[in-house]
């Protein structure tokens, strides 16, 4: 059994943490966790971590010993630069809440690129536990969408560049503007990319930790994390009726399944297909040819089947990127709001217009 | 000296003895021991012992022996010799002939022994001149008391005078006469004319009047008045049984001039069915319909187990006892007192009221003191509306309890758990 390690940071990393945390009760309902145990296969023990207060009270699924409060206001105001110092404050703090809980065999920490604690704490923690362990630490780090601000763009870009330099194993893409496609309103947004992505983790954890028919476990999983230029996305479908696995499997690695834009035949370097289901509705057949077509295209493909009596077909691919013209085009986006920033600000300092209308009553005293 | 002394002692108290042994009967003890000339005769109580004919020359006499002047023996015997004759009851008298000697009449000398007979109850002992035709006899005297009314049908209030006479039929004087004049129930002795004082004594056929007295009737009624009683002796001083006088038979009817008070007490419960644990409602109605007005009214509400008193306004609770107290009731007066009782186990039940007042009826000094019950007709008490789940085994509370108080306990553990 595997020891697994989840920390969520900030306000996405709790809410999606709590969400993997509900999915493994097996049931939606807000009463599962009094109706039912989680059903982790393996010693998963989950940890969260935020400066905001509300943010850990409105998770509902998620142990209250396993909420770490850092006191700091209510939150650093998407500053990572405060967010790192309160970071480096409260260090011994963190790294003593998390080695309170023993010994792993894999980390994920997973975390928004754009807001302020998540940001800020994660390329930090990341640091600490690689210099710390020597398990695996890959960082589940979700985009956001283009339009949510430039401040948000600039701290996606600097979190990502850091997170990338902090020793983390692999850096697992979600990007909130790919997922809007999901459609509905800004909470059922947020709300749909967390279960998605909460579901995909657990359905990777129970892989990692499952009897297999043709096995893929946590060594495969390094070695497609290693791969390509350190970042990856996963892919995920699961059958709503009869359809052939072979259909499963192309629309787990289509665009309507991946958290991460990518052409997964053009952009991907390694693979690991893990597929889910009865055995009556699982083809080999089926799936070599579908796999033989990826591993054509990217090179090495792990494949895993699990046999679930009465299931239908779920495909789960985990895939390395060598590029990602995507993330070109965030960064891209991401430059113009740095000037953009920066230019507003040497702006302010220079024109100092407001200061301008307080001297005109320089000298003057007021008359009563 | 000492000797002497003793000797002397000793001797006293065998004296003593044997005076004691004679005085208390059953000894033989000599009567008489002399000369009775013939013609005469030895009177002992009512028994004469004639000396009928002495015969010198043989040394012999005959005797007739009478009780009351009859004849009820004769016998002759010659000195020395003796003749044993019955006396009263189991005794005996033994005469003995100690000698005859002659003279212008003859002479015997008896000696008269008395066996079996207490000395003490010989009333009359000696000789008599002319034998037993000159014997005086003790008789029996005879009471013969009559007790009158003058008038036997009366109203209560009315007076009855009674008079006790005494007459003495008998052929004896009678002594040490003692009369007992018993009270009457449901009469009051209202006056006294004349009343028996101490011992008298009553003459061969005197009469005399006894007691004279009024008595008031109380109560309505036919009464039997208690004899006059009487003890007494005859002239030797024998007692005798007990004489009694008649009984009058007396009439009482209720007279105008009484009134009573006539309370009338009723208990009526809103309903006789009830389920377990509801309430009854009771009425208790007290009213006055005689024409004199009552005092001390009481009312004690007996409830019997199973029912609660849950109290009223007025009902005061006495050592648990709910109690209803009226100083005074008037004449007409009417009163209403409402009360709840809570029907706690299941059951037949009756309410049960014990009630009592007091009166004046306007002839009697006492008040009179009246007392009755009043009891319910029967109170059903069915099962509760929830009695049948408490009647299951304690499991089938207990196990339910415990798996809601494990729920209970899972989810504020949960809770906690999860509680930031």
């Amino acid at each position: 059994m595997l020891n697994i390690l989840i920390v969520g940071n900030g306000q996405c990393g709790n809410r999606i943490l709590d969400a993997i945390n509900r999915e493994a009760f097996g049931k939606k309902s807000r009463f599962a966790k009094y109706l039912s145990q989680q059903k982790y296969k393996s010693n998963v023990q989950t940890i969260a971590i935020n400066t905001a207060v509300n943010d850990l009270k409105e998770m509902s699924f998620t142990k209250a010993k396993d909420r770490i409060h850092i006191p700091h206001l209510h939150g650093v105001g998407a500053n990572r630069n405060v967010g790192k110092h309160v970071f480096d404050d409260n260090k011994t703090h963190i790294m003593r809440q998390i080695e309170e809980r023993g010994n792993f065999d894999v980390c994920f920490v997973i975390t928004s690129a754009s807001g302020g604690t998540g940001s800020s704490f994660t390329p930090m923690l990341v640091k600490e536990l690689k210099a710390k362990h020597d398990y695996p630490v890959y960082v589940v780090v979700v985009l956001p969408f283009r339009e949510e601000g430039t401040l948000y763009l600039q701290n996606a870009a600097f979190c990502l560049r850091d997170i990338r330099e902090s020793g983390a194993d692999g850096i697992i893409l979600a990007d909130n503007q790919f997922l809007k496609q999901m459609g509905g309103n800004m909470e059922s947004a947020y709300n749909g990319i967390n279960d998605m992505i909460a579901k995909r983790i657990l359905f990777l954890l129970d892989a990692l930790d499952s009897e297999m028919m043709m096995v893929t476990d946590l060594g495969d999983f390094k070695t497609v994390m290693s791969g390509g230029a350190g970042l990856a996305t996963i892919g995920f479908y699961e059958a709503t009726e009869e359809m052939p696995v072979r259909s499963v499997i192309q629309k787990a690695l289509s665009p309507s399944g991946l958290l991460f834009s990518t052409d997964v035949y053009e952009e991907a370097s390694r693979a690991m297909v893990i597929i889910r289901g009865d055995r009556e509705r699982l083809s080999i057949d089926e799936i070599s040819t579908e796999v033989e077509k990826l591993s054509s295209a990217v090179g090495h493909v792990f494949k895993g089947i699990i046999v679930r009596d009465g299931e239908l077909p779920q495909v789960l691919a985990v895939l390395t990127l060598e590029t990602a013209s995507e993330l070109e085009n965030l960064y891209a986006i991401a430059v113009d709001a740095i000037k953009y920033e920066r230019d507003k600000k040497e702006r302010v300092a220079n024109v100092k217009e407001v200061d301008r209308a307080f001297s005109q009553i320089d000298g003057m005293d007021p008359s009563y | 000296m000492v000797r002497t002394t003793r000797s002397f002692v000793i001797s006293l108290c065998i004296v003593f003895f044997c005076l004691i042994m004679a005085g208390n009967a059953s000894a033989a003890v000599e009567l008489y021991n002399g000369t009775v000339t013939t013609g005469d005769g030895y009177q002992i109580n009512n028994f004469v012992i004639d000396v009928t004919d002495a015969f010198p020359s043989a040394e012999s006499a005959s005797f007739y022996v009478y009780n009351n002047g009859n004849e009820v023996a004769d016998f002759l015997i010659n000195e020395g010799d003796s003749y044993e004759l019955d006396f009263e009851d189991d005794s005996t008298i033994e005469v003995y002939l100690v000698s005859v000697s002659s003279g212008t009449l003859p002479v015997v000398r008896i000696s008269l022994v008395l066996n079996n007979y207490p000395l003490g109850d010989v009333y009359e002992s000696g000789v008599i001149d002319g034998g037993h035709k000159y014997a005086v006899y003790s008789g029996t005297p005879e009471l013969k008391i009559t007790k009158a009314v003058d008038i036997s049908d009366v109203s209560v209030g009315d007076l009855i005078r009674v008079t006790v006479t005494a007459e003495n039929v008998g052929d004896d004087k009678a002594t040490g006469v003692i009369f007992q004049e018993p009270q009457q129930a449901k009469f009051l002795l209202y006056e006294s004319f004349v009343s028996p004082t101490g011992q008298t004594s009553l003459e061969i056929g005197e009469s005399k009047t006894i007691a004279v007295y009024q008595l008031k009737a109380t109560e309505a009624g036919t009464y039997t008045l208690s004899p006059t009683t009487a003890t007494f002796s005859n002239s030797a001083g024998l007692n005798f049984p007990q004489a009694s006088s008649n009984s009058p038979v007396v009439t009482v009817g209720a007279g105008e001039n009484l009134v009573n008070a006539n309370i009338e007490f009723t208990t009526t419960l809103d309903k006789y069915t009830v389920s377990r644990n509801e309430n009854i409602q009771g009425t208790i109605k007290i009213k006055n319909t005689g024409d004199a007005p009552a005092t001390g009214v009481t009312v004690d509400i007996q409830v019997p187990e199973g029912l609660d008193f849950k109290g009223s306004s007025g009902i005061e609770s006495i050592s648990g006892v709910p109690k209803i107290y009226l100083e005074s009731f008037g004449v007409q007066q009417e009163k209403e007192y409402s009360f709840t009782l809570k029907a706690a186990e299941v059951g037949t039940y009756t309410l049960s009221t014990e009630n009592s007042y007091l009166y004046s009826d306007g002839v009697n000094t006492q008040l009179q003191e009246v007392s009755s019950d009043f009891v319910t007709n029967s109170i059903y008490v069915t099962k509760g509306k929830y009695d049948s789940l408490l009647e299951q085994p304690i499991y089938v509370y207990a196990i339910p309890l415990l798996i809601i108080g494990a729920i209970a306990g899972w989810i504020y553990y949960r809770h906690k758990q999860y509680k930031f």
